[in-house]
C-alpha cells in the first residue's frame, strides 16, 4: 500500500543563502550587514536579550564592552588582542571554544569579527532606521546594458562579484511575462503577434504603456493590495455573517491603480477618507480599509475582543504602510526591533475614535459601518423610518419575549432559531392575555406599515466605512501584558520612537465632529517627506510582484527579524524616485518594465547557479508559477469564456456539494452565479471567510484573516487533482475544444495547433502535431471516444502542462 | 561566557536552526530562485525512488525534540458541548437537588446569571472498571476501556460561545487565522505516510460545525499544514475521484502525453526543480486514486470488527464508519485524525438547550460503541500505546436549567470534562475536580493550552519550543507564555 513516492506536499521553500561578499571588493564589513546576524546565530541564544551567560549579553553596545563575570571584556574595540570574544571564538581547546554547539566560526567569519572590532566594533543602526540615502547610479563597465539606473545598481553588483547580466530573454517570453506581470492575464493571440510583428526601436515602451493603461492593471494590482489589507467580505466566527458594499472597497482599490492615484492619497484616503479636507465617496469608500477584518458578534470577552480588533488594525496598519511588525509589543517591548509598548498603544491611540464593526446587542453594521451615500434628503427620510422601525420592533420584541417565557423549552429554544417568526405566528397568541395581544398587534400593524414605506425608496447606495466615529475617544491606556481588564499608564498618540519624530499635537475636536482628525494626522505623517520607510515599503512591493520577491525579502517586516536588502542603494534609489514623481506608481511600473533586468533571459548559467543559486544577485530573471487567480483567468482567456466585465457585486464560483457540506449552514452565504458572471476575473468572486473556493486554496490562495506579504508557492498534489478532475478545468477544456473545432475546422493537425497557439500563445512544434496525433488516435480508436471527446481531452492535457501554469 | 560543560543543555531553536534561517525556510513566496541551494544536483527524479524528495517537503518526517510516547492522534470533538455532570464528572450531592435554586455563577450563551435551577444529572452512574470510576449509563460501552482512560475533570476554556470556544479548542485562540493543533503536529513531525494527507478530518453526516473550515485552517502557515477532508462515502478527498466520463485509460493516456511534453519543456530549464517536483505530483495523484480507496475499504474488515464497531446498526453507523477508518489511517501512520461527533445547529449536536435527555442520548448512543470500539481495537493490533486519544468538546454544560421549565443546559466553559487514552496516558486515573455541582472546576483547573501542550508533548514536540516566525514573533500554539503538559495525566 505505501509507495515509494509520498503524498508529499512540496512545498518550494526558500533556503537560507549569504552571498559570498568576501569576494567583493571593498574589504568594510558592516554591522548590521555582517555581525549582528552572525551574533545573532550564533552567540544570542547565551549571551542575548534573554540569557546573559557570564555576564555578557552581545546584543547591546553596552554589554559588549562590560566588565564579564571573570574581569575580562568580551570586546575591547580598536584592541583586538585584549578581546576575550575572539579568544573564545578561535580557542584550539574544544572545552574553551565558543560557540559550544556547533561548527567553529568560519575563518572568514573570525576575520569580520576582527575587522569589526578593530574598526571600533560600532552597533550601527538597523538599515531601516536610517534615512533613506540619495545614491547616484554607480559606475559600470558594460555602460550599454545600464541606461536604465535600476539597470546601473544591478550590474555595479553583479560586476563586484564577477558575475553577469542574463541576455534577454526571446520577445514572445517578454510579452508574455509583461502581459502576466502587468494585467495578470496572457496576451490574445492577436496582441502577441501585433508585438511580435512590431519592428520599431520603441516597440517594448510602448507595449509598456499600452499595458499600463489596460484597465486590467488595476485589477492585477488591487489583487495584490487586497491579500495586504486582508480583503474579505464575511466576519467569520459562527455566522461568518456578510460585510455588506465591501466589494466596493475593491473596486475603489481596482479604479486607483487604474488612475494612478499618487500612493499619498492612496494612503490618506484608507486611513483618513473621513477626515479629508474634501470627503468623497471614493474617500468614504476608502475606510472600508478598517472594516475588512474578522469580527466575533459574540464574543465571551467583549472588551477584550475590542482590543483585538484595534490590534488588527494596529498590526494590519504598521505591516503595510510601514513595514513594521509592532504586534509583539501589544504584550510588552518588543524583544529585538527598538519597538516599546508605549510606542504600540501610541499608535493605537491615533485610532481610539473608531467604533466597532457593529454594535454586539444588533449584529447590525449599519449604524457604524455603512455610509448612506444617497442624496441628503433620501438619507434622512431613510434614517427617520429606520429608527421608527427598530423602535416598534423593540416593542414588538418585548411583548414576544413575555409570551416566550411561558412557552415550552423547546419552543423557547426555537424562538432563538431562525424559525421563531413562524413560532411566534403561530403560538404567541395563546401565551398572551388580550390586552398584551391586542398591543402586539397593534405594533405590528405599525411595524408593515413603515416598512411599505421603506420600500417605496429607492434602494440606498451604501459603502462599507468608518460611519461613525467617536469624535472624543476615551483616552488610551498601555495594557499590562496586552490585558485589556488592567490598563496602565495613559499614552497620547504618537509615532514610533525609532522613526525619530516628535509626538503630533493634536488639538481636541467638536463634540459634534465627526471624527477625532487623530487618523489624518497619522496618515500625512505616513506620507510626509521625513518617514523613513512608508516609500520603500510600497516600491518594494512593485518590485517583489514584478520580480517574484522584494528586494526585502520580507515585504511586511523591514525590522531586525526581517531580511536585509539584496540591493540596498537600488531600494533607497527608488523610494527617493517615487516620492519625486509626485508619488506616482505607474511611472515607477514603467521604469521598471523598461530596465534590462526585467527583461533578462530566465535561463540557467552552470558558473552563475553556482556562485549565487538563489539569485540573491539578480544576474536572471526568476521563472514563476502562477498565481491561483492567473492560472483561473487564464484558462478562461484560452476558453474565450473569458467575461472582462469589471467592477460590482463579487460573483460565487460553482462549489462541489461535499466543499459546501463543511458548513454547518450548507450553503449558507453561498449564492448561485449565471455562467457568464462566473466567466468573470477570480478578483470578483466573492470572498467569504469560512468558504474559500479550493480551487484558489490550492494554488496558495492565502488566509485572509490577516495581511498576506507575500503568497505561499506550495506543488502538491492537490493542484493535479482541481485541474485534472475539478469541474472549473474540465469545462474550460470543453469550452477549449469547441473553440479550437470552430477555428480549426476538422483538421486533426490544424486542432493540435490550434489548442496549442490557444493555450500556450505559441505555434506548436512537430512533435507536438505527432503527440497530439497520436493522443487523438489512441483515444478514439482504443478508448472509443468520439473525436470531440478526445479533443476536449487533449486540450484539458494542454491546460495541465507545466508550461501553461509556469512563466518565464 | 559558558564553559562547554553547562552547554550541553542549551537549547537551540526548533529544529536545530536558528530563527533566521527559519523564517528563511519557512517565509513566502520566494519561488525558483530561492530553491536552488535546497535542491540535490540529481535533482527529483534520482531520488524521488528511494523516498526521499530531494525536493524540500513541508511534510517530510521530522525527528522528534523530545522522546515521544506517540505517534498520531485521534481527537474525538464532541462538538457543540457534552455535559460534564450527566457523563463522566459524577456528582452524587445533585441528586434529590433538581429544581432547587442555587447561588452559582455561570456564564453561557444566556450571558452571566449568578443563580439558576438545578437540572439533577439525568443518568445513572455505576463504578466501571478495576479503578472502579463512576460513568453514566450513557456509556455503557465505553465504561468498559476507563482502566485505559486518564479523565480531566477540571479543563476550563476561554470561551462559553460556540464560534470562539471552536476555535479555541482547535487553534489556541480565540480569533480565526491561526493553525489548528493537526496543523502544528504536522508542522512539527511531518508526515510518515506516502499516500494520506497527514491531518484529516472527518465530518458528521449532520454536517460541518460552526466556523466551517477555519476549525481545520492552517492559519499562517502553508496550507500544506492544513486539515483535509476525508469522506467514507463518494470522493473520499475533494476531486479525487475523476469525472464520470474520464475511464482511468484516459487519464493515463493524459498523463503520458502530458509527461512527455513537459519532459521536453523541463529539459530546456534543467535547474529549475520545481518543474520536475509538479511533474512527479501528477503521477503522485494517479497513484493516489488507487490507493486512497483502500483505506476506505471497508470490505478487508471482518464481519466481526464491522460488528464491534456498530456497523450494522443505522444509530452507530456513521460514526462507527468513521472510528474505524481512523483505525485505519493509524494503521498507515497519518499523524493527526479528528473526528466530528454531531454537526450543524441545535441538536445535531450535543448543543443540549432543550431536551437534554433527548440529544444526549442520541450523541452519547451514536458514539459510545464506536469508540470503545477503537480503544478496544487499537489495544488487541498493539497500537493504542502509539495513538493518543483525545475525547471532548468545546466546553461542558451548566449544573443550572436554561429555561424556566425543562431540562436544557446553557455553556460552561468555567469548567468541564476532557479524557485521554493510550499514547502513554495514565490509565485509570482521574485529574482535577469541578465543585459539587460541577459549575467550574475547583481543583487543579487546566486551560485548553495544558491540553494542547500534553497532545504535542506525546508526540515528542516540545510546547515551548515548537515555533513559527510570523508577524515579528516566534508563534507558537501555547502562546507567548511557557505553558506544561498535565503532568498528572502521563504515565
Amino acid at each position: 500500500m505505501l509507495s515509494q513516492v509520498r503524498f508529499a506536499i512540496f512545498a518550494l521553500i526558500a533556503g537560507a543563502v549569504s552571498i559570498g561578499r568576501a569576494q567583493a571588493a571593498e574589504p568594510s564589513v558592516a554591522f548590521q550587514r555582517d555581525i549582528k546576524p552572525l551574533l545573532a546565530r550564533r552567540c544570542f541564544s547565551c549571551h542575548g536579550p534573554n540569557k546573559h551567560e557570564g555576564g555578557l549579553r552581545l546584543d547591546k553596545p553596552e554589554g559588549a564592552v562590560a566588565e564579564l563575570d571573570s574581569g575580562k571584556h568580551a570586546i575591547v574595540p580598536k584592541n583586538v588582542d585584549e578581546s576575550e570574544l575572539v579568544a573564545r571564538v578561535t580557542a584550539a581547546d574544544e572545552s574553551e571554544r565558543m560557540p559550544p554547539e556547533g561548527k567553529a566560526l568560519t575563518p572568514a567569519e573570525v576575520d569580520a569579527l576582527k575587522r569589526w572590532i578593530a574598526s571600533g566594533a560600532k552597533y550601527e543602526k538597523h538599515w531601516a532606521f536610517v534615512p533613506p540615502e540619495r545614491h547616484a547610479p554607480p559606475e559600470v563597465t558594460n555602460k550599454d546594458w545600464a541606461q536604465n539606473p535600476i539597470d546601473a545598481f544591478v550590474l555595479a553588483n553583479l560586476e563586484q562579484n564577477g558575475m553577469e547580466a542574463a541576455p534577454p530573454a526571446d520577445r514572445r517570453t517578454l510579452a508574455r511575462r509583461a502581459y502576466f506581470g502587468v494585467t495578470g492575464l496572457p496576451p490574445t493571440n492577436e496582441q502577441l503577434q501585433a508585438f511580435l510583428d512590431d519592428a520599431s526601436d520603441d516597440a517594448w515602451p510602448r507595449l509598456v504603456d499600452s499595458l499600463l493603461a489596460s484597465s486590467h492593471f488595476g485589477e492585477q494590482w488591487a489583487r495584490h493590495w487586497l491579500d495586504l489589507v486582508r480583503f474579505a467580505e464575511t466576519n467569520s466566527f459562527e455566522r461568518d455573517g456578510l460585510k455588506p458594499n465591501a466589494w466596493k472597497y475593491r473596486d475603489y482599490v481596482i479604479r486607483s491603480f487604474n488612475d494612478d492615484k499618487p500612493y499619498d492619497q492612496f494612503v490618506r484616503e484608507q486611513l483618513a477618507g473621513d477626515e479629508l479636507e474634501h470627503v468623497t465617496d471614493d474617500s468614504m469608500i476608502a475606510t472600508g480599509y478598517y472594516r475588512l477584518g474578522t469580527w466575533d458578534d459574540e464574543p465571551a470577552d467583549p472588551l477584550q475582543a475590542r482590543f483585538d480588533d484595534f490590534d488588527d488594525v494596529v498590526s494590519t496598519t504598521s505591516q503595510v504602510f510601514l513595514g513594521l511588525t509592532v504586534g509583539c509589543a501589544r504584550c510588552h517591548d518588543h524583544k529585538i526591533d527598538p519597538i516599546p509598548q508605549t510606542d504600540y498603544y501610541g499608535l493605537l491611540a491615533f485610532f481610539a475614535d473608531i467604533t466597532p464593526y457593529a454594535d454586539v446587542s444588533e449584529r447590525d453594521p449599519d449604524r457604524f459601518s455603512q455610509w448612506d451615500m444617497s442624496k441628503p434628503e433620501d438619507r434622512a427620510h431613510r434614517a427617520e423610518l429606520h429608527s421608527s422601525e427598530d423602535k416598534i420592533g423593540k416593542e414588538m420584541h418585548a411583548i414576544e419575549e413575555v409570551g416566550v417565557a411561558r412557552m415550552s423549552a423547546g419552543e423557547q429554544e426555537i424562538a432563538r432559531t431562525p424559525d421563531r417568526s413562524r413560532l411566534i405566528q403561530e403560538k404567541l397568541q395563546q401565551h398572551l392575555n388580550e390586552s398584551e395581544w391586542a398591543q402586539w398587534q397593534d405594533s405590528s400593524k405599525r411595524f408593515s406599515a413603515v416598512q411599505e414605506e421603506i420600500k417605496k425608496l429607492p434602494p440606498p447606495e451604501a459603502a462599507l466605512a468608518l460611519a461613525k466615529c467617536n469624535p472624543r475617544p476615551e483616552e488610551t491606556h498601555i495594557l499590562m501584558r496586552g490585558n485589556a481588564h488592567v490598563p496602565g499608564d495613559v499614552v497620547e498618540p504618537h509615532f514610533p520612537a525609532i522613526c525619530g519624530d516628535e509626538a503630533p499635537k493634536i488639538s481636541l475636536a467638536a463634540a459634534d465632529a465627526h471624527s477625532s482628525g487623530r487618523r489624518r494626522v497619522l496618515a500625512d505623517w505616513m506620507v510626509s517627506p521625513r518617514n523613513i520607510l512608508t516609500a520603500r515599503v510600497i516600491v518594494n512591493r512593485v518590485w517583489q510582484h514584478y520580480f517574484g520577491r522584494g528586494l526585502v525579502r520580507t515585504a511586511n517586516n523591514f525590522g531586525e527579524l526581517g531580511t536585509p536588502p539584496t540591493h540596498p542603494e537600488l531600494l533607497d534609489y527608488l523610494a527617493l524616485w517615487l516620492v519625486d514623481h509626485n508619488w506616482q506608481l505607474k511611472p515607477l511600473h514603467r521604469l521598471i518594465l523598461t530596465s534590462n533586468a526585467y527583461r533578462m533571459s530566465d535561463a540557467g548559467n552552470s558558473q552563475a547557479l553556482a556562485t549565487d543559486p538563489t539569485n540573491d544577485l539578480l544576474w536572471r530573471f526568476d521563472m514563476r508559477r502562477l498565481s491561483a487567480e492567473e492560472i483561473h483567468d487564464a484558462a478562461l482567456v484560452a476558453s474565450g469564456e473569458f467575461n472582462p466585465k469589471m467592477f460590482g457585486q463579487g460573483y460565487y464560483p460553482k462549489l462541489a456539494q461535499e466543499v459546501l457540506a463543511t458548513q454547518s449552514r450548507p450553503g449558507n452565504g453561498w449564492g448561485k452565479s449565471p455562467r457568464d458572471d462566473r466567466s468573470r476575473r477570480s478578483i470578483y468572486m466573492h470572498v467569504k471567510r469560512s468558504l474559500l473556493p479550493p480551487l484558489l486554496t490550492a494554488f496558495d490562495f492565502p488566509d485572509v484573516d490577516a495581511t498576506c506579504e507575500a503568497r505561499f508557492v506550495t506543488t502538491q498534489p492537490a493542484q493535479a487533482l482541481a485541474l485534472l478532475h475539478g469541474d472549473f478545468l474540465n469545462d474550460q477544456a470543453s469550452k477549449l475544444a469547441t473553440r479550437v473545432e470552430k477555428e480549426a475546422g476538422s483538421d486533426l493537425k490544424a486542432q493540435i495547433a490550434e489548442s496549442i497557439r490557444l493555450g500556450l500563445d505559441r505555434p506548436a512544434s512537430d512533435e507536438e502535431i505527432a503527440e497530439g496525433l497520436d493522443f487523438l488516435n489512441r483515444l478514439t480508436s482504443q478508448c472509443g471516444q468520439k473525436s470531440t471527446e478526445a479533443l476536449k481531452y487533449w486540450c484539458l492535457t494542454v491546460l495541465n502542462l507545466n508550461e501553461f501554469v509556469y512563466l518565464d | 561566557m559558558r564553559s562547554k560543560k553547562t552547554n550541553m543543555s542549551v537549547k537551540q531553536n526548533f529544529c536545530g536552526r536558528t530563527r533566521r534561517e527559519f523564517l528563511w525556510e519557512t517565509g513566502c513566496g520566494f519561488g525558483a530562485a530561492a530553491l536552488a541551494s535546497l535542491l540535490s544536483v540529481g535533482g527529483f527524479f534520482g531520488s524521488s525512488a528511494s523516498g526521499a524528495p530531494a525536493i524540500a517537503n513541508p511534510l517530510r518526517p521530522k525527528p522528534s525534540q523530545m522522546p515521544s510516547k506517540a505517534k498520531s492522534v485521534i481527537f474525538l470533538f464532541m462538538y457543540g458541548g457534552p455535559s460534564h455532570i450527566d457523563t463522566f464528572d459524577y456528582k452524587p450531592g445533585m441528586v434529590g437537588m433538581d429544581g432547587k435554586t442555587v447561588a452559582v455563577k455561570t456564564f453561557g450563551r444566556g450571558g452571566h446569571k449568578s443563580e439558576g435551577c438545578i437540572v439533577e444529572p439525568r443518568w445513572k452512574f455505576r463504578q466501571r472498571g478495576e479503578c472502579g470510576k463512576w460513568v453514566s449509563d450513557l456509556f455503557p460501552h465505553l465504561g468498559d476501556c476507563v482502566d485505559d482512560i486518564a479523565f480531566v475533570h477540571s479543563m476550563t476554556a476561554e470561551s462559553p460561545i460556540h464560534g470562539s470556544g471552536l476555535l479555541m479548542m482547535n487553534s489556541g485562540r480565540l480569533q480565526s487565522g491561526s493553525p489548528a493543533l493537526g496543523s502544528w503536529v504536522n508542522y512539527g513531525l511531518g508526515s510518515p505516510n506516502d499516500n494520506l494527507p497527514g491531518f484529516v478530518v472527518m465530518l458528521a453526516r449532520e454536517g460541518g460545525p460552526i466556523n466551517g473550515a477555519k476549525n481545520w485552517s492552517s492559519g499562517f502557515m502553508p496550507a500544506s499544514y492544513a486539515g483535509t477532508i476525508f469522506r467514507a462515502n463518494g470522493s473520499p478527498l475533494d476531486d479525487l475521484s475523476r469525472p464520470q466520463e474520464m475511464t482511468r485509460p484516459i487519464e493515463r493516456d493524459m498523463l503520458d502525453s502530458l509527461g512527455r511534453m513537459n519532459a521536453v519543456h523541463h529539459a530546456a530549464r534543467p535547474d529549475q526543480q520545481e518543474l520536475a517536483a509538479r511533474i512527479a505530483t501528477y503521477e503522485l495523484s494517479y497513484r493516489m486514486q488507487a490507493e486512497v480507496p483502500d483505506v476506505v475499504d471497508l470490505g478487508q474488515e471482518t464481519e466481526a470488527t464491522k460488528k464491534m464497531y456498530g456497523l450494522d446498526n443505522d444509530k452507530t453507523r456513521d460514526f462507527g464508519t468513521r472510528c474505524l477508518l481512523a483505525r485505519r489511517m493509524v494503521e498507515r501512520g497519518v499523524r493527526f485524525i479528528q473526528l466530528y461527533s454531531g454537526g450543524g445547529h441545535n441538536d445535531d449536536n450535543w448543543d443540549a438547550h432543550g431536551d437534554l435527555i433527548a440529544n444526549h442520548s442520541r450523541h452519547a448512543g451514536a458514539t459510545d460503541q464506536p469508540i470503545a470500539a477503537l480503544l478496544k481495537d487499537l489495544k488487541q493490533r498493539g497500537l493504542l500505546d502509539e495513538t493518543l486519544i483525545v475525547w471532548g468538546g468545546e466546553f461542558g454544560r451548566q449544573p443550572t436549567a436554561e429555561y424556566g421549565v425543562g431540562t436544557g443546559r446553557d455553556h460552561n466553559s468555567y469548567g468541564f470534562t476532557m479524557w485521554m487514552a493510550g499514547g502513554g496516558v495514565k490509565g485509570g486515573a482521574t485529574i482535577g475536580a469541578t465543585d459539587e455541582i460541577g459549575s467550574a472546576a475547583v481543583e487543579k483547573p487546566f486551560h485548553v493550552k495544558r491540553l494542547h501542550a500534553t497532545v504535542l508533548q506525546q508526540l515528542g514536540l516540545d510546547p515551548n519550543r515548537l515555533s513559527y516566525f510570523y508577524r515579528g514573533l516566534d508563534q507558537k500554539l501555547v502562546g507567548v507564555e511557557a505553558v506544561e503538559a498535565i503532568r498528572e495525566l502521563i504515565a
